[in-house]
């Protein structure tokens, strides 16, 4: 069918408000009102709500474009890993790039609507799904030490996290906390999960 | 690249597809060891196993995200209609 170009204007529209709004958010958090999304892209504000009857809606809409992209991402890089570090490596690639929306993510969450806190269970979901199968098959060969798979889980992610959510205490503002805290990070993790024969 | 319709899991090796068959809409993961595509309530206890197992989350809240994740997937549609 051909899609006439009111229609692609109707869709560049749309992808214009959520890039705009990824950006926004990004920077100035997740209560930023409508109508600075609308000024910054360029769009009246009614055209904000003809694409996006409320915010939850155009927050929900972005979220679950985000976790498919960071899903995607995780899960072609994670694949490949065979070793806990390569996929330590490999994670926190995938969080550099998406560095500051993933911050205020992670510091907004629990304020966000329900549809909005799910989106980051399931983007944990996926990243726990490649953990998983990486660590406890280290945890077989005897490489890593006999915990809990949520314990090793959200230790390395608690630990991340916490460089991430206090980045003003790490690093400046345009300096990535995962760039300059990453390789510290896995070592330090990789240090107190090995078992003591294994750890270089 | 094809997504499991099942879990959304992107498949892109062979080895992805349920019974190695890249025919199938459906993953590894989310087939019986007869090829066959679990149920729902399997599906949902599953994942509900799978999110305590990795993310130690509380059980109920574990239930609820199963539910919202497969209520987004293409082969659960007529279960939350």
């Amino acid at each position: 069918m051909k899609i006439s170009s009111r229609q692609i204007q109707k869709q560049n529209t749309r992808k214009k408000i959520i890039d705009t709004a990824y950006r926004v958010f990004s920077e100035k958090g997740f209560s930023v009102p409508s109508s600075v999304i609308a000024a910054e892209a360029g769009v009246s504000h009614g055209s904000i709500f003809a694409h996006f009857p409320t915010m939850n809606d155009l927050l929900n809409s972005l979220l679950s474009d985000f976790g498919d992209k960071i899903g995607t991402s995780l899960h072609v890089l994670a694949k490949k890993c065979d070793s806990v570090e390569n996929l330590l490596k490999e994670h926190l690639k995938v969080l550099e790039e998406y560095e500051a929306f993933y911050s205020r993510f992670i510091s907004e969450r629990d304020r966000l609507p329900d549809e909005a806190k799910n989106a980051f269970a399931m983007i944990q979901s996926t990243a726990a799904f490649h953990f998983s199968s990486v660590i406890e098959h280290e945890i077989e060969k005897g490489t890593v030490k006999k915990l809990p798979t949520h314990i090793l889980f959200n230790t390395w992610l608690g630990l991340v996290h916490y460089y991430l959510m206090n980045k003003d205490f790490f690093s400046d503002s345009n300096v990535s906390v995962i760039k300059r805290y990453g390789p510290e990070l896995i070592s330090a993790y990789l240090k107190l999960i090995k078992n003591e024969s294994e750890v270089y | 690249m094809k997504k499991c319709i099942a879990c959304g899991m992107p498949m892109e090796d062979i080895s992805d597809f349920a019974a190695n068959d890249p025919g199938k809409d459906y993953c590894v993961h989310c087939s019986r060891p007869d090829g066959e595509m679990q149920s729902f309530e399997e599906k949902k206890e599953n994942l509900t196993r799978f999110i305590v197992r990795t993310q130690g989350f509380d059980e109920n809240a574990a239930r609820k995200i199963a539910e919202d994740m497969m209520r987004k997937l293409p082969a659960w549609k007529e279960y939350f209609d």
